[in-house]
Formats: C-alpha cells, structure tokens, sequence
C-alpha cells in the first residue's frame, strides 16, 4: 500500500518535472555561454563604432564609422581579403581530400591498424605552436630540410628563401594547416564511413556495382551529413584562426601573408586600438555568417542550425 | 579484368597511399627530434645538413631547463587543462543528453546558438574579457584562462556529446525506468557506462584544445610562474635570436604528453565517433 503510493507520487512528480526537466540540463551550459559569449559579443559591437584605444583608455567617445571607414580605407584591405579567402579555400579542400583518401584507406582492416592510425593521427593533438615553429624550421632558406631535399632530387638548384618571397610565404602557412588538419577529416570521415552498415554494399555488388559507382552512389550520400558539417566547422575555424601566421611569418613579408584574423590581432595588441579590431571583428563574422547560410542552402543541407 | 587482380591493384593503391600518408606525419616530427639533439654549429651549418646528428648531445634539453621553468608549465598547464576537459565533461554530458531526449520550446534556437559562438572571432571574446578581468583583479590568474576555454570548449563538445545520445537506443533507458530507475539513475548508471568511449573522446577534444592554445593563454598570463607550455616555449622567440635547437627541443616535450595520451585513447575516439558519428 505504501509502496503503491509512493509510487504515484513519483509518477506524478516526474510528470510534472517533464515540461521543465529539459531545460534543467541545458541551462548551466546555456547561461554559461550566454553570459561568456554573450557580453564580449556586445561589448565588442559597441566597441566597433567608438573610439576605444587602450592607450587612451579615459578618452572613449563615439565615432560613428570611423573605425569601418579605416577598415576599409586601408591600403592593404584587399590584400588581406584576398590572403584569408585563397588561405582558408586551399586549406580546407586539402585538409577535406586528403582526409577523405586516408579515410578511405582505412576504412578496411588490416593488421597494425590501430598503430598506424594513432600515428597518422597525431597532429591532431599537437599544438599549433610547435608545428608552426617546425615548419618555420624546415622552411628556413638558409639551413631549411626542405629546400635541401627539393635541391637533392634536382628540383631546384638554390635555396628558396620561402619565408621571405612573397607569394610564398602563404604557402608554406597553408601546407602547416593542411598538414595538422588532415586527422580531424581523416578521423570524422572514418567514423561515417564505419556506421555504413555492410550489408549495403554486399547488395551493390550482388547488382554488380564497380568501385567508382559504389562511391559515388552509395559512399558520398551516406557520408554527405558528415562532409557538411566538418567542412563548414573546419572553414569557420581555420578562416578566424591566425596563430599559425604569427608563429610562421608574422605576416610577413610586408603582409603578404597576414590574412584579415592576423591583421586584426596585431592591431588589437600592438596599437592597442580595440575600435578598429572591433570593426575588423564584425566583418569576419558578417562574413561567415553568409558563408554558412550559402553553404547549408546549397549543399541542400534541410537541419538549418543542426550541426 | 580479372577480379583477383582487381583485388591486387586495390592492395597495392592503398599500400602506397598508407604508405604516403605515414612519412607525411613521420619525416616532419623525426627532423624536429633530431633537431633537438644535434649541436648547435650543425643545426646552422649551410653547407652541409645532416639527417642524424653526427654529435649527439643532450645540450639543448639542458640549456632549455636553465633558461625556463618547464616543470612550473607542465604544472600549470596540467592544472588549467585538467579542470577545463573535467568540467566540459560533465557540462556536456548534461547540455547534450538535454538536447538529445527533449523536445523543447527553443531547441533549434539553442542550436544556432551554438553554430553563431563557433563564428565569433577568438579576439573578440578575449578582448572584452580582459577588461572584465582586469576589473576584477583575475588578470594573470589561471582561472581567466580556464573560464575562457570551457567556454571556447563546450559548443563543440556539447553537440558531440548530443550525437553520441542520440545512437543509444531509448529502449535501453526505458528498461531502467521500468525498473523503478530515475531519469538521472539511468543516465549514470546505464547509459554513462555505454557511453565510455564518446566520453573519452570529448575529454580528449576538449584537454588538447585547452593544453593547445596560445594566443589567450599568452594576453591572460603575464609572468612567468603562471604560463602554460606554449606561452613559456613562445618566451624563447625573440629574447635569445631563435635558437631552433632549444626550440625543438621544447616542442618535442610540449608534444610528448599529448601525443602520448593520444596513442592509448585513439581507440576510443575512433569508436566513439563511430558509434555517434557525427552526424548532421
């Protein structure tokens, strides 16, 4: 008898917990991030439009667009556009083919595999730091491995200053990217291409199926929700990151490779001025904001949000 | 074309391509050890580079200890990503069993939420947070640092987490239920266990992108005894004109904890995103 109604009690407490119960355990992480993502956001909004220099932190007053007005005025706006554009494109569509070809090859067993992938997988975990600091290494012009191999099998028959030639420079920031993002699309399409269950393929090829044709038309679709999601987290992130253009090159030479994140850091810190890196600020997410609009519309992509 | 040699060429591809793939990971981190133990007149010799060091010595990893306190890093470090890996853990456990079992008012809402904050350029956060901070007195304190990375931590973690749910069977909680389990009883006790690799994996994604990060770690943390690993190593640029062998040195220490730990749960991040893959 008392059990019984206990046990109503608790059924009826419970329905009553229903409506609210979601919320009690997404709220700590809601208000957290609200809160921490929440104010800086503002603050910086309102930052962009006065002038803020932490120089002069006393003097703070509106300036209305003088901020976007010097963004955009200044002579080497477009350069930096186009270095962050050509950066974070080339970037994720090598980190994304090169990940999806090792992951394919590993998809199948084979002995040692467990070994080799916690070893093609170790950039991953490596700190931005250090490997932009070893490829800054092993591009050196002077005393660079690179430049001593390319001459070894007869490329090139005079070191490469690649640090200090424009044009170049990005390109060896864009290979350190590439070469430390190579797992993370390595490990994500892996995982996909493990829960397509197998017996899917077992039909394809009872129907005859080649290779190509079981890739494109059974593989990619099942992977699709995948490729979506980690390429455009992948180009969010490498497009606002920038450690690995101050460890590598500091933008250098003469910004040609600082990209739109970079420049703005070295504003924010080294002027002081947090107006302008405000502006700076807000445009990189204007523009993200259209790129992931664009992006999930036409990768026919039907959870907007759902990532 | 016969199918045993269509197999064969499918072997061989893979064989080169596996291949391909393990020097590009290999020969970069070998030219960094043996970097770190050559002498300095052969790291900087023009005329002739070596590929192993024809003096071995250990100088560099000496000079290094006498010029920083790598022991009070690693402390710091450990204590700052420790904490932050716990706590998004266990937040993300909640937020992400909250959005995998409910239906609620705002849920899409929470989502895009999520999707904005990933866009938010990393400056702007730090640069307002500073100021707060500098109000009130947590400048150079490892607090700053760890509210900034479990925050810059958790969006990532949370969905993951949310996707791992989503893969366990409601049936397996209901069995709970019926056995007069709690909502929170079975979470712990039945699904958590089940869960073990996905909860490896989101450990493991939020303790390197904490144990990682530079640019926060060098604006919040200004004297020496509070710096983490990467905000010490980056001291080295610069006072002393780059010494690469000290540097390298130092980046093959920095990198040894993680790549170490990364080594035993590999494993379980694999699986564990297979069994939740991440999916849309």
């Amino acid at each position: 008898m008392v059990k019984e109604k206990r046990e109503k009690k608790k059924w009826i407490y419970r329905g009553v917990k229903t409506k609210m119960e979601p919320y009690f355990y997404i709220l700590p992480v809601m208000v957290l991030l609200v809160l921490m993502f929440g104010y800086p956001l503002i603050k910086s909004v309102i930052m962009a439009f006065q002038n803020y220099k932490l120089s002069n932190i006393n003097n703070v007053y509106f300036n209305d667009l003088a901020n976007f007005k010097k963004m955009f005025g200044d002579q080497n706006f477009l350069l930096l556009l186009k270095n962050s554009v050509v950066y974070v494109i080339v970037a994720v569509l090598g980190q994304f083919l090169l990940g999806m070809i090792l992951a394919l090859a590993l998809k199948q067993k084979f002995r040692g595999r467990g070994l080799y992938q916690s070893i093609v997988f170790l950039p991953w975990a490596f700190s931005t730091f250090v490997v932009g600091l070893l490829f800054r290494w092993s591009f050196n012009g002077e005393y660079g491995v690179v430049n001593d191999l390319l001459m070894k099998i007869g490329v090139i028959d005079k070191g490469i200053a690649w640090l200090g030639t424009p044009g170049l420079s990005l390109v060896v920031i864009i290979l350190a990217m590439i070469w430390m993002g190579i797992p993370f699309f390595g490990i994500m399409v892996l995982a996909a291409l493990q829960s397509i269950p197998e017996e899917v393929y077992e039909a394809a090829e009872m129907d005859g199926c080649g290779i190509i044709k079981k890739f494109f038309f059974l593989t990619l679709p099942y992977i699709k929700p995948t490729i979506i999601i980690t390429v455009l987290l992948r180009t969010i992130w490498i497009f606002n990151s920038f450690d690995l253009v101050v460890i590598v090159t500091g933008g250098g030479p003469a910004n040609y490779s600082q990209t739109l994140p970079s420049y703005m850091y070295t504003k924010a810190f080294s002027g002081y001025d947090f107006g302008l890196a405000g502006a700076f600020g807000l445009l990189l997410m204007v523009i993200l904001g259209i790129y992931a609009v664009v992006f999930l519309k036409i990768s026919n992509y039907d959870k907007a949000g759902d990532f | 074309m016969k199918r045993s040699t269509k197999r064969k060429l499918v072997n061989a591809v893979r064989f080169v391509v596996l291949t391909f793939f393990l020097l590009l990971v290999v020969l970069p981190i070998y030219w960094m050890v043996i970097t770190s133990f050559k002498i300095n007149q052969e790291i900087v010799n023009a005329q002739r580079l070596t590929y192993f060091p024809q003096v071995f010595t250990l100088e560099n990893y000496q000079s290094l200890f006498r010029m920083l306190d790598y022991g009070g890093f690693l402390r710091n470090s450990i204590t700052i990503t420790m904490a932050t890996a716990i706590c998004v853990v266990v937040l993300s456990i909640l937020g992400g069993y909250g959005l995998a079992r409910f239906k609620f008012k705002g849920k899409s809402a929470v989502l895009l939420f999520f999707l904005i904050t990933q866009m938010i350029p990393g400056i702007l956060v730090i640069i307002p947070l500073y100021v707060v901070f500098s109000k009130a007195g947590l400048v150079n304190t490892h607090f700053s640092l760890f509210v900034f990375y479990l925050i810059t931590n958790l969006p990532f973690c949370v969905i993951t987490m949310r996707s791992f749910f989503e893969r366990i069977p409601y049936v397996l909680e209901e069995a709970a239920y019926v056995d007069g389990c709690s909502r929170l009883e079975s979470l712990v006790k039945i699904i958590l266990p089940v869960m073990f690799p996905g909860i490896v994996a989101v450990f493991v994604f939020a303790f390197i992108g904490s144990w990682n990060e530079l640019i926060a770690g060098t604006i919040f943390l200004n004297t020496p005894d509070q710096w983490t690993i990467p905000v010490g190593l980056k001291s080295l640029i610069g006072k002393y004109s780059v010494q690469w062998g000290a540097l390298m040195a130092g980046g093959v220490l920095a990198l040894l904890p993680t790549a170490v730990m990364f080594i035993f749960v590999q494993k379980y991040v694999v699986e564990g995103l297979t069994s939740g893959a991440v999916k849309g």
